[in-house]
């Protein structure tokens, strides 16, 4: 009898913290009414941004008027806490830029060097980048800098955030705060030489994200396989440790983020929050990291953050079940997007790792996927092939935007590609195709990455060619070489910052500098805006259905191009033109 | 004397429950494990594990069918 009653409720215990309590919980999700949330207008900022929810089709970012806006942005590494140095023992160093907002003011910019992986992030690059037409900036944080100590919170770090938020505000640029992190951490150590046979010693310049506090590799060691920086027995443990809650991290994790959400609760110039950069499995596999682990995971930041409590009450500094929700900090922030990225072995398969479900009744939930075809998918890192020469994604490029629309409708989000970017000799073909496959699929992106020194291996991938990081590392450099010229071409776009029509198509060439957008609005419908760059210089033609003429505004981003309709289809064009060269470099 | 393949559903049946696509096997085990207790006239015993490995097997792809079916057709 006892020893019944001991399988039942094993039974009954391994079922709620397994798939059938998740799922059951996921159902309870969706059919919780959506928090109620008023955006309230305030001069002279930008419009408070949220999630619609069309019937039938796949949600997307809108503005105060329900228009569904594209971001199109890149992301600055300026204000990651990355490793430094030419010598690799030395594995702590100290952040390398300045934290103190001071050091940048007045449109100071500290020095770059050639030692650390980024130049410092200034206002001079906001301004470049609205210059560019970009209307987005996908700020990349760092844990280690926002809670150096455990429960201490970096105020002044908190305040850089906020000076670059100002600018961005400035120029007229949404930001999203990103959560980032490569390899966990730039503290899990370097082990010199690798105990274990076929690895190679770590090498730190890439890796960032978690406080040393929160580093737990168990004694693990620390090299790499196959050249890829997650391929580390140290990070993975490092990672496992993370999503198991061991020693409460994750909800240190979690209290950090809410402080961040604290401080930009009211600011509408943030989009949102991504709660956490390209996240690796660890020890874990695919369905059940991202369903038992991940995604609850950012169900408890948003239950933190919004006070939603979807997920159940649960003990917060021990191991904590799918079902686990976490409890309100009190923020209440009810206005901001959360990017929920797909787990890292996405990237590799550019194909779903397991069927989401939904995560939140909170609404305004963004899916982040990161297309790195042909760089990071197996046909590259196993097989080895160039681009050209792939045989895998067998969907090409469209693959991995058609399956995440499915995932992003699936769990209740829209869709929007917070990371893609590639070695720079491919721009012609995969840069190509992936902004092609985002007109598509009326998808707003952030590139990787704007500015970058130098690259360990291969090209850097920055907007701009690197510096000189052969010679003379202790002496201060340029923050960057050239503007990379097909980089401009192909980034500096038209393209259809906000409509009413959720439906419309558009194509720029970004050889001609042509632009074509058709779309259907009724009448009364808010206007439909197109932002043409500096760059491009092309007539700006309108015809069909649209009452009077466009409306054409210039600011530094460009000219901006606004059209009432007047009920029925219109269409707006630019005609070809040449393109503006950048300032001579 | 306990049929082996009581304790074999069991262990699939519970591990079917965070890994789906085991329970076809747990459901398999349990069974054929019933039926020979059934038939064994009180020689072999086991039937609770059996049972909850029966049941757990089919919680674990009631869960994974109605997950695919949500993502298939739901959205």
């Amino acid at each position: 009898m006892i020893q019944r009653l001991g399988l039942a409720i094993a039974f009954v215990v391994l079922a709620l913290l397994t798939y059938p309590g998740a799922d059951l919980l996921s159902l309870a999700v969706r059919l919780t009414p959506a928090p109620v949330t008023t955006y309230p207008a305030v001069q002279g900022s930008l419009a408070w941004l949220h999630v619609e929810h069309p019937s039938g089709r796949t949600p997307f970012i809108a503005d105060d008027q329900g228009r569904m806006v594209l971001l199109h942005g890149a992301i600055p590494g300026g204000l990651i806490d990355f490793w430094s140095g030419a010598d690799h023992s030395k594995t702590a160093a100290p952040p390398f830029y300045p934290v103190d907002p001071a050091a940048y003011a007045g449109g100071r910019c500290p020095a770059n060097y050639a030692i650390v992986k980024v130049p410092p992030l200034c206002e001079k690059d906001i301004e470049e980048m609205a210059a560019m037409g970009f209307n987005s900036i996908r700020l990349a944080l760092t844990w280690s800098l926002l809670e150096p100590e455990r429960g201490h919170f970096n105020l002044q770090y908190f305040d850089r955030i906020a000076q670059v938020v100002g600018w961005a505000k400035a120029a007229g640029m949404y930001v999203i705060l990103d959560m980032h992190q490569n390899a966990y951490s730039r503290f899990v150590g370097r082990s010199d030489p690798p105990p274990l046979p076929g690895g190679s010693p770590a090498d730190m310049w890439d890796n960032s994200g978690a406080p040393a506090w929160a580093t737990i590799t168990d004694g693990f060691p620390s090299e790499t396989y196959s050249g890829q920086r997650e391929l580390n027995p140290a990070v993975l443990e490092a990672e496992n440790n993370f999503w198991y809650n061991r020693d409460g991290i994750q909800a240190e994790y979690i209290a950090t983020v809410a402080m961040l959400a604290r401080r930009f609760k009211d600011d509408s110039t943030v989009v949102g929050y991504s709660l956490f950069n390209e996240p690796m499995p660890g020890w874990n596999l695919p369905p059940g990291f991202e369903d038992l682990l991940l995604f609850p995971f950012y169900r408890r930041v948003i239950d933190a953050v919004t006070g939603v409590s979807d997920g159940l009450p649960c003990l917060t500094q021990i191991f904590m079940p799918a079902v686990c929700g976490f409890p309100d900090a009190g923020v209440h922030d009810l206005r901001h997007l959360f990017f929920l990225d797909t787990g890292l072995l996405r990237e590799v398969t550019d194909f779903p790792t397991h069927l989401g479900l939904p995560v939140s009744s909170y609404p305004n939930l963004a899916l982040g996927i990161h297309p790195y075809t042909h760089g990071y998918t197996v046909d590259a890192l196993v097989l080895h092939q160039t681009p050209d020469k792939a045989t895998y994604p067998w969907g090409g490029y469209d693959q991995t935007y058609s399956l995440a629309e499915r995932e992003a409708r699936a769990i209740g989000a829209a869709l929007f590609v917070t990371e893609f970017g590639n070695d720079p000799t491919w721009d012609p073909l995969i840069l190509a195709n992936e902004l092609a496959e985002q007109e598509q699929h009326l998808v707003g992106s952030a590139f990787w990455t704007w500015k970058e020194n130098c690259a360990v291996n291969g090209n850097s991938w920055g907007m701009f060619d690197p510096i000189d990081c052969k010679q003379d590392l202790t002496a201060p450099k340029p923050v960057s070489g050239c503007l990379r010229t097909t980089r401009e071409e192909m980034l500096a776009r038209v393209y259809p910052v906000a409509s009413a029509d959720p439906n419309l198509a558009y194509r720029y060439d970004a050889k001609t500098g042509a632009f074509i957008l058709r779309a259907t609005s009724r009448f009364g419908d808010p206007p439909t805006a197109v932002l043409v760059p500096p760059d491009v210089t092309g007539a700006v033609s309108v015809s069909g259905a649209v009452a009077g003429e466009a409306v054409v505004s210039e600011s530094a981003s460009g000219r901006t191009v606004t059209v009432y309709p007047a009920g029925g289809e219109f269409s707006i064009e630019v005609a070809a033109a040449p393109l503006r060269p950048a300032a001579a470099c | 004397m306990r049929d082996r393949s009581a304790t074999r559903a069991l262990v699939l049946g519970l591990l079917s429950l965070p890994f789906g696509l085991l329970s076809p096997f747990a459901i398999w085990s349990g069974s054929r494990s019933l039926s020979r207790i059934r038939s064994s006239g009180g020689a072999l015993h086991g039937t609770a594990r059996a049972l909850v490995g029966l049941l757990a097997g089919l919680t674990g792809a009631v869960f994974l069918v109605a997950g695919v079916l949500y993502w298939l057709f739901v959205p």
